[in-house]
């Protein structure tokens, strides 16, 4: 049994809550601003070109058009891993890619003198596929990448930073092997997750060398890190964070926007906005990496992996901002997924015409999983093993070990996660429905049911520093001061419950800073999992280290010794004293009590998250439709029920599960332009066609924090994918390889259509 | 969105005349739902200098029968269509394909005038000004047709020629198969246009200073039944990949007519002759629909990515006139009396 808490695992109202529903809350973009100017962008109508000549004689002359900056008058600012792309260049790299800035006095003017604008284009070959990019003779993107392949290594990740997985012997391995499968998969359909609002930024520019940025990000001191190694260290940076309207994963990095901002304001002296619209945000934001992998796997009867070896290929677009990290996270968790002692995959990043790929929740273990799973199941298939157990038998136990993001050997000792996976199969009734490979678990006139099942987890429940500051004031009130700001899952809330349940006091009395890199301390922000144990973890401490302090002034007036202390509602008094109690005003009215916490990473710690589906496929129109699902997690400790039921229930969109039934970024294959730029062509799904979802959460707690949570972060879209595509290939007894399953699909690989041509993998 | 001048028009005549005024630079806004997408993304070579209101036209909403006749008034909205108890009764075809339009929000001011005029949804004509400039094509009359090599899933499979877009509209569907006409009016004064003639690969007929006011339906006789059905992505909100509208006329289980029009394959509805020349005569059993749906798409030449949808069109034809809807093909159910799934199984 878990403590009784007075708010941790109990349903209290978000402090947004009221905000949101009556539409009160302050958007970015519902922000007032004095002076302000708008920006827009002129973008390039080429895949790969070089501006030989840009007349702008005409835009300029326009009333209201205030700075028009290209290529040559602006300074070498340069972004990605590494920094080789120019925030404004010569050389364009995707249809979209930027040719010039407008600021106006208003965003039809700006428009209009985008349209003004002369642009002479030398065209350069283009190249859209990766496997064609690394190709010799291939068009080159970037001088400092030969070949295509970007530079590998992310670092943050320190110089050991993961870029292949190898250890152990191969040989050994396939040796002990009873059946071995050699194949490749793709997920390569790039979706992309298209939170509600579309990215923007608000700057100001200050002489000499000051700007400050009002961001819809996920971390101002993110985007002011990020920011101060492209505009150089010389240029102070403020960051002021607005509630986010939605993020899954892509406004931890928004440095494009926010760099246009800032060098209009830097050309105007005026704020200046800019905020994408929705083509601008599918269009030329962030993609999903593709994924492509090629792998040998070795397998016993009883499902031991007794080796892996391959290679994973990774497109990134026009440039790599995350990619790396991607990739090195990816490889933790497929390890975390895969107990296997000889493995040997190899990566390349690879860079090709189109809108860039970046962070996307799921990061790098959604993509890397949803290739490897298929070819995994090729030998479960033979062997004729349950894909259940096998995911039951291989997931990560305490104990056991990988190496994570940084290179290093780590050893788990969190979750054995088989019992809250025995709960979901249960839950979903896996036994009575898998009838084995390529068998449809019910069927009706042209209708085939299937089942499947996918699980990830991830290490980076764990990862990167938090801080937060806890300040009381006497009169007994408390405020935490953070950068983060509340990207929609209710984890601002959430910070409060736990900092109410420290100091035990009324909710109400607990308040939250704006978030901003101006005084509030360094977060990284709710990137990964990290929300609950990483964050929750330096405001738990910053709450203990504020009691603290108040203890110590305390304990003289009640002559009591501070470990004997204790408090509620703003009352202090010795343990089995409350009679005796003074107020906290007591140690004073003139008195800040600021309590620091602070969290570094640990990376032995995982969430896990299974993923069990049904759909039906009609196997006379190709149509898939996902009947149901069921998610089974453990979160040593719920924090917050409602917040909880949500992230379960988004395994849905954003590139989730629905990104293996029809969500996919649709890319001409001659002229690179992205041809669903827009949200009827860009297939989310719709609230009338919702599967019946089903959540089976377990609570063993865990040595963690204070309240021994580790969350659920990032992980529920991620095992759906590959358990869509073993689901439909069940139904439908014939393999599938590809994302999406479109009818087109589905009626090509039961013959029922010729199929043009052969993209993508082939097992 | 650019700037253009904005008019309301009391009646027809003043409609036609803001029309002329502006010789044909001028766009009219029944619903807007179709029109102001299109405003926003500038694909167009020309922008429109005024835009016409005829919401504010009154005495065009409504559904009537008259000497044999059905009389729609272009401006009708669909939902009022696909809640017509006459329409459900005697043109269910024509009701369950208002209802397949779009979502509620849409259907609501949506009119059936619109749904007819509305603009291609071809991903290569539609490329909006603002990712790098709108793509020359075919339609638009200043390049080839990118489908051809391109992304074609959603394209045409049947007579395609320059242009490979579809006609999106699913009303156009169900009224081709009642031989419906659209009363037109213009500066000439007012002409009338079979809905299967209306659409040719690069345009419709409806002239820039002309206005749809009505449509006129010949009236459904004798013992027949109806379906429309309709297959798209998202079943609530998309355009059709494939839709099918049938008029089975039935005598003693032998099918003594038989009309079969296809939607969203070719740039018009597409009517399914040879299939509805070998129904005629046969008594409808699971393998004559198995064999209508192979003559429906006999003629049909897909590009490189589109010919799943042979297979999905066989497959509706099938279902229209023998078979269950399987659950996912959204499909007339009219009444009691009318429904085809019920009186063919009554005879089988």
């Amino acid at each position: 049994m878990n403590e009784p808490y007075r708010y941790i695992g109990k349903a209290t109202q978000r402090n947004d809550a009221v905000g949101i529903v009556t539409g009160t809350v302050q958007y970015l973009n519902d922000v007032k601003f004095k002076n302000l100017l708008y920006a827009k962008v002129l973008r390039s109508p080429h895949p790969h070109a070089l501006i030989k000549n840009i007349d702008k004689s005409k835009a300029e002359n326009l009333k209201g058009v205030k700075a028009i900056l290209t290529w040559e008058n602006v300074p070498d600012w340069k972004g990605g891993t590494p920094g080789v792309t120019r925030i404004l260049g010569r050389r364009l790299r995707f249809v979209g890619d930027v040719v010039a800035l407008i600021a106006a006095t208003s965003e039809e003017i700006a428009k209009e003198a985008s349209s003004l604008i002369d642009v002479e284009y030398e065209i350069l070959p283009a190249v859209f596929d990766e496997e064609e990019a690394v190709k010799p003779g291939a068009p080159q993107l970037y001088d400092e990448f030969p070949g295509n392949i970007v530079t590998p290594g992310f670092p943050i990740f320190g110089p050991k930073c993961l870029t292949a997985i190898a250890m152990g012997d191969m040989d050994k391995g396939f040796a002990e092997a009873e059946v071995i499968v050699e194949g490749t998969c793709g997920y390569a359909n790039i979706p992309n997750p298209i939170p509600p609002e579309p990215p923007g930024a608000v700057a100001l520019w200050e002489e000499p060398s000051r700007v400050t940025i009002w961001v819809s990000n996920q971390a101002p001191h993110v985007d002011r890190m990020t920011l101060s190694e492209i505009f150089g260290h010389e240029v102070e940076i403020f960051t002021h964070g607005h509630p986010v309207g939605g993020s899954f994963g892509t406004k931890i990095i928004t440095w494009q926007v926010q760099a246009f901002a800032t060098l209009l304001s830097r050309a105007t002296g005026r704020p200046v906005k800019i905020i994408y619209t929705k083509e601008e945000h599918i269009a030329a934001f962030v993609l999903r990496p593709s994924s492509k992998m090629h792998a040998r796997v070795g397998m016993k009867k009883d499902g031991t992996v007794t080796a892996v070896s391959g290679k994973w290929l990774v497109g990134t677009g026009h440039y790599s901002m995350t990619s790396q990290a991607q990739l090195a996270v990816g490889l933790g968790e497929v390890q975390i997924m895969t107990r296997c002692a000889n493995w040997d995959l190899q990566t390349d990043i690879i860079c090709t015409n189109r809108n860039a790929s970046g962070s996307v929740r799921g990061f790098g273990g959604q993509e890397l999983k949803c290739a490897f799973i298929p070819i995994l199941s090729r030998a479960m298939a033979q062997l004729n093993l349950d894909p259940f157990e096998f995911i039951k038998k291989n997931y990560i136990k305490p104990g056991e070990g990988y190496f994570w993001r940084d290179g290093n050997w780590y050893i788990y000792r969190g979750i054995d996660y088989s019992e809250a996976m025995d709960k979901g199969a249960e839950r979903f009734g896996w036994k009575e429905k898998w009838r084995g490979w390529l068998q449809p678990s019910a069927q009706k006139g042209s209708l085939r049911s299937g089942v499947g099942v996918g699980v990830h987890g991830n290490a980076d429940i764990g990862e990167d520093t938090s801080e937060a500051y806890v300040r009381l004031s006497t009169e007994g009130t408390v405020t935490l001061i953070t950068s983060l700001t509340e990207h929609g899952t209710g984890q601002r809330s959430n910070y409060v419950k736990m900092i109410g349940e420290v100091l035990q006091l009324p909710l109400e009395r607990i308040f939250i800073s704006a978030s901003d890199s101006v005084i509030a301390p360094f977060d990284f922000g709710p990137v990964g999992s990290r929300g609950t144990y990483a964050i929750g973890s330096a405001a738990i401490s910053a709450a203990e280290d504020a009691k603290r302090q108040l203890f110590q002034l305390a304990a003289p007036i009640l002559g009591a010794n501070v470990e004997d202390l204790e408090t509620v509602d703003g009352l202090i008094f010795a343990k089995g004293k409350p009679e005796q109690c003074i107020p906290w005003i007591a140690t004073g009215h003139d008195r800040t009590i600021m309590g620091y916490g602070r969290f570094d990473p640990d990376y032995t710690l995982a969430n896990c998250m299974t993923t069990f589906v049904e759909v039906e496929v009609d196997t006379e129109t190709g149509k898939v439709t996902l009947q149901n699902v069921v998610n089974a997690t453990d979160v040593g400790q719920i924090i917050d029920p409602p917040g909880l039921e949500g992230q379960l229930n988004g395994c849905l969109g954003s590139s989730g599960i629905d990104s293996a039934i029809f969500e996919e970024t649709i890319i001409d294959p001659t002229t690179g332009h992205i041809l669903n730029a827009n949200l009827i062509d860009y297939k989310w799904r719709t609230f009338s066609e919702l599967p019946e979802i089903d959540n089976v959460v377990l609570e063993t707690p865990i040595s963690s924090h204070r309240f021994r949570a580790i969350g659920v972060g990032e992980v529920a879209t991620s095992p759906g994918p590959s358990a869509i595509l073993m689901a439909v290939s069940n139904a439908i007894g014939t393999w599938l390889h590809e994302y999406p399953v479109t009818p087109e699909r589905v009626l090509a690989a039961l013959n029922k259509v010729k199929s043009q041509e052969h993209a993508g993998g082939a097992l | 969105m650019r700037s253009f001048s904005h008019l309301n028009a009391r009646t027809v005549s003043e409609a036609i005349a803001a029309l002329v005024q502006f010789d044909g630079r001028a766009r009219l806004n029944a619903g807007g739902t179709e029109l102001f997408g299109a405003l926003k993304d500038e694909f167009l070579p020309e922008y429109p200098e005024a835009v016409i209101n005829i919401k504010s036209i009154k005495g065009l909403e409504y559904i009537k029968e008259e000497k044999g006749h059905l009389r729609i008034g272009a401006l009708t909205k669909l939902s009022v269509l696909s809640e017509s108890r006459l329409l459900r009764e005697r043109y269910g075809a024509l009701a369950e394909a208002a209802h397949a339009v779009a979502g509620p929000q849409i259907r609501n001011v949506a009119t059936i005038g619109g749904n007819l005029c509305q603009d291609v949804r071809c991903c290569y004509y539609r490329y909006p000004r603002h990712i790098g400039g709108p793509i020359n094509c075919a339609r638009k009359g200043n390049g080839p047709c990118l489908a051809v090599n391109g992304d074609n899933r959603n394209h045409a499979i049947f007579a395609g020629r320059k242009c490979f877009a579809v006609c999106p509209s699913d009303t156009a569907v169900a009224l081709a198969l009642y031989d419906a006409q659209l009363v037109v009016v213009g500066p000439q004064g007012e002409r009338q246009i079979a809905v299967r003639d209306f659409y040719t690969p690069i345009e419709n007929l409806l002239q820039r200073t002309e206005i749809v006011r009505e449509i006129l339906i010949p009236a459904v006789t004798g013992t027949v039944t109806q379906s429309f059905s309709k297959f798209a992505l998202r079943t609530p909100i998309d355009f059709a990949i494939v839709s099918v509208a049938s008029l089975i006329t039935l005598e003693d289980g032998i099918c003594t007519d038989a009309r079969i029009v296809l939607g969203a394959v070719a740039h018009n509805p597409h009517r399914a002759l040879e299939a509805e020349e070998f129904l005629r005569g046969c008594r409808l059993d699971v393998e004559v629909s198995r064999q209508a749906g192979e003559f429906a798409i006999r003629e049909a030449k897909p590009l490189s990515k589109n010919a799943f949808k042979i297979q999905i069109a066989k497959t509706l034809v099938s279902r229209a006139i023998f078979g269950q809807p399987a659950g996912f093909v959204l499909k007339g159910n009219f009444s009691e009396t009318t429904s085809s799934t019920q009186m063919c199984s009554g005879k089988h």
